[in-house]
């Protein structure tokens, strides 16, 4: 069967498709339009998956979108109804919106791509998210936790998933935490308390929550607090994100943690403002951490089982997932590369094969690379176009000159294979860098990321070396290999791996195993043979503001305009020499 | 200030779509020159957003209303950004009039501007360095697109000015519906929903925190949008 997955309209819109219940390739639409978070309808990801599997569209067996929009437009009148007469500047904007494109998914789908409105399916956006998570995971059966801003309804869902012996699959979700009570819109809302995007930049309060001390929680635990059956509840006169498009904290919100930040205000953490903003953040982290383990603790004690699968947007909360795992009793904690939204189109695609279908199980091939493959020669071409030196090497070559150039301090941006699906960067579109000194997190952060100060780089370690460089758990390693626990470096070794140790002595580890990504692993290996530790920074090849690089070309760009000083794609090294661009003006000039 | 944040994000904007152009075109110097163009975009948008700050840092009063980053794409639909061009369906010459006719307009708006700061050297200046980057970009498109369409380059440019029209208009006309469906659906909102809100606010005294059972038939009906 050839089904392709679909996600848009939100966030992170992604084309994914399954043929014969494997995935075969699956792509963000923002790879491919170059616009970061791109929530347009994905055309340009559905043409790529399905050029790359060369099958046309009439030939798809279903297309399934990843949520029920005539459940979450439901939802959406429902809350403008329950907030009347607050809602009365929202409820415009929200039918418009709404009544606009987003509730004619069947017929939106039907004539962009020429199918038939029978073959399109719909699962329920936590549906989606508890199949991303436990259908590509290496267990027979697992608890399931999801959790996000919202779906239609559900903010938070717990259930169970198993492949049984003779082949049938079931994912159950059990019981839900309805809107508007929801951990996701929880953290959002210190998101943009804090001055950051929601949707975007909840990372940064997680980076920031290490600069602070938990001294609010009690404020924290005010707004939300925990419900008799172990669930919680918002407390909605703190929000306005139910009743209005304009804020989503209330006045009261403010009497209560002060005056939001500037987004326009750098914070500067020796400052009393900075600290109070970094307090902040510590403390509705630590809030959602524990909420989180008890829940997990809970579904632990219920199920019975060893293995959990977490998903929807919250599961990108590192710190929280490496709670989970050391407190909540389970063994095994499963995150895939992309558990928001952009996940769920391959979620939808597989939970239509495996359940409404009732196929066969068959395994996910464990690793983040269903996009396009990048070619070297295309880099070749282009830097000689400019007149630049294009070394093409053979293998062994490239990973020795490759790992001579992370020795002598050089930045280097790698570029190998298949795009991963996901908005961390595992070892096909990364920027690489020697992880010793914290002049090079500075250099990182002043000449190529161009971002805040307080934000950590993540170190990647072959599997086989983790434990000597970082404190892992049982099952932390598994935890890793996305980037989706942050674990404590080993106080031995933070000094000498400065750039990627947080202030608080944790990191963003990514244990590499050699099967998932053979040529960053040999090159770790190499770097290990001339430094004595075989770890490198890594984080993802992009600037500020922009997605992850897809194609050569964008490796290329990126590499001409920021600090980057070696370009690899494939077997094609680039050596930067000088300023280029500076150099091309006064010659055009 | 307000304007300063907006032409910040605009150029930014207009510098990622730039950058675009850089990516898809065939054309090795044209690749060069957009990359040049992008940059020098999105710098001009941190020029722009620094003088913003410091304006802020001097009035604090004044960043009551002022909207955080998120809200950039709002402000990036004023015409100097590229989001109404399909960059990459364009070909080079549609691309460089475009480029052409949308520098010149930001150029002549920046220069009224600068005029007007008399008041302010310090935003004077920024206008300035601006200004001199845009003389550049004009330059450097109108050069290009005789290269590559010398037979037509005219009517390209003419076409470029008469799209920018027929955008604005669709830009007014748009907003003008969207003003009249606002309108609309907020009379009907206080005319219509006031028992149906009554109905759903008794339905949600009902409503229980915590945990909810999901209904066991929810789960196996991927045919319906309910």
């Amino acid at each position: 069967m050839k089904i392709l997955g679909i996600s848009a309209h939100y966030h992170d819109s992604a084309a994914a498709l399954v043929v014969d219940g494997v995935p075969l390739c699956a792509v963000q639409e923002e790879r491919l339009s170059r616009r970061k978070n791109d929530a347009g309808f994905p055309l340009a990801a559905t043409e790529w998956c399905l050029a790359q599997a060369g099958i046309e569209p009439e030939e798809l067996d279903a297309v399934v979108f990843y949520e029920k929009p005539m459940l979450k437009f439901e939802r959406i009148l429902t809350c403008a109804l329950r907030t009347f007469p607050r809602s009365w500047r929202m409820f415009p904007k929200a039918m418009k919106n709404t009544l606009g494109e987003k509730v004619w998914v069947r017929g939106l789908i039907s004539s962009q791509l020429g199918v038939p409105a029978r073959k399109v399916l719909f699962t329920e956006h936590h549906q989606s998210h508890a199949a991303a998570a436990f259908l590509t995971a290496p267990t027979r059966r697992a608890a399931i936790l999801t959790s996000d801003g919202v779906g239609e309804w559900a903010t938070l869902t717990i259930g169970r998933g198993e492949r049984r012996d003779d082949g049938t699959t079931s994912i159950a979700l059990d019981r839900e935490i309805r809107f508007p009570h929801s951990l996701g819109m929880l953290y959002s809302t210190f998101t943009a308390y804090l001055g950051f995007k929601v949707n975007e930049d909840e990372y940064k309060v997680m980076g920031l929550a290490g600069y602070g001390r938990p001294s609010r929680v009690d404020d924290v635990r005010n707004v939300i607090r925990r419900t008799p059956d172990g669930a919680f509840a918002l407390d909605l006169d703190y929000f306005e994100f139910h009743s209005t498009a304009a804020r989503s904290y209330s006045s009261r919100f403010i009497d209560r943690f002060g005056p939001p930040r500037n987004p326009y205000e750098p914070i500067d953490l020796q400052t009393s403002e900075g600290r109070r903003f970094a307090d902040i953040a510590a403390s509705v982290q630590r809030v959602l951490e524990d909420t989180l383990v008890d829940i997990a603790r809970a579904l632990h004690a219920e199920s019975g089982l060893s293995d959990l699968c977490l998903g929807g947007g919250v599961a990108l909360n590192g710190v929280a997932n490496a709670r989970i795992l050391a407190e909540s009793g389970f063994e095994r904690v499963f995150v895939p590369p992309a558990p928001g939204d952009a996940g769920c189109a391959v979620g939808a695609a597989l939970y239509a094969d495996r359940i409404h279908f009732r196929n066969g199980d068959r395994d996910v091939p464990d690793h983040p690379f269903w996009g396009p493959a990048v070619d070297g020669a295309e880099l070749a071409r282009i830097a000689r176009e400019d007149g630049q030196h294009a070394a093409e090497l053979g293998e062994a070559e490239i990973l020795v000159q490759t790992a001579d150039d992370l020795m002598s301090g050089r930045i280097v941006g790698w570029m190998d294979g298949a795009l991963e699906l996901g908005p961390r960067a595992l070892g096909h579109r990364s920027i690489l860098a020697a992880p010793h000194d914290a002049a090079m997190r500075d250099r990182l952060n002043r000449e190529i990321k161009y971002r805040e100060q307080f934000r950590p780089f993540a170190p990647v370690v072959p599997v086989e070396h983790a434990e000597r460089y970082f404190e892992l758990p049982r099952g932390g390693a598994r935890l890793a290999r996305f980037m989706s626990g942050v674990f404590p470096v080993r106080p031995e070794w933070r000094s000498r791996l400065a750039a990627v140790t947080h202030v608080d002595g944790t990191a963003r580890v990514q244990t590499l195993e050699r099967a998932m990504a053979p040529r960053l692993h040999a090159l770790l290996e190499e770097y290990g043979r001339r430094s004595g530790i075989p770890v490198l920074l890594n984080t993802s090849l992009n600037l500020a503001g922009e997605p992850i690089v897809n194609r050569a070309v964008e490796g290329y760009s990126t590499f001409l305009r920021c600090g980057i000083d070696v370009l690899v794609a494939g077997r094609t090294r680039v050596l930067k020499r000088g300023s280029l661009l500076a150099k091309r003006k006064e010659e055009v000039a | 200030m307000q304007k300063l944040i907006r032409f910040g994000a605009t150029e930014t904007d207009g510098g990622r779509d730039l950058l675009r152009a850089a990516e898809v075109t065939r054309d090795p110097l044209l690749r060069r020159l957009y990359l040049l163009h992008a940059t020098d975009e999105q710098r001009h948008g941190m020029l722009f957003r620094r003088r913003a700050m410091a304006l802020l840092a001097r009035h604090p009063e004044r960043s009551r209303g002022t909207r955080g980053p998120g809200w950039s794409l709002d402000f990036a639909r004023d015409g100097h950004g590229l989001d109404d061009l399909e960059v990459e369906r364009e070909p080079d010459d549609t691309m460089l009039a475009f480029l052409h006719v949308a520098e010149q307009s930001a150029a002549s708006r920046f220069t009224v501007y600068r005029d007007i700061m008399q008041f302010d050297p310090d935003t004077r200046r920024v206008f300035d360095d601006i200004l001199h980057d845009e003389m550049f970009h004009m330059n450097y498109t109108a050069v290009q697109l005789v290269r590559v369409a010398p037979q037509h380059h005219r009517s390209r440019l003419w076409r470029a000015r008469l799209s920018r029209l027929w955008k604005a208009y669709l830009r007014l006309a748009s907003a003008i519906a969207g003003a009249i469906g606002g309108v609309i659906l907020t009379v009907q909102y206080f005319v219509l929903l006031p028992p149906f809100a009554w109905l759903a606010k008794r339905a949600a005294r009902r409503d229980i925190a915590g945990w909810t059972a999901v209904p066991e038939p929810r789960h196996d009906s991927l045919r319906s949008q309910y």
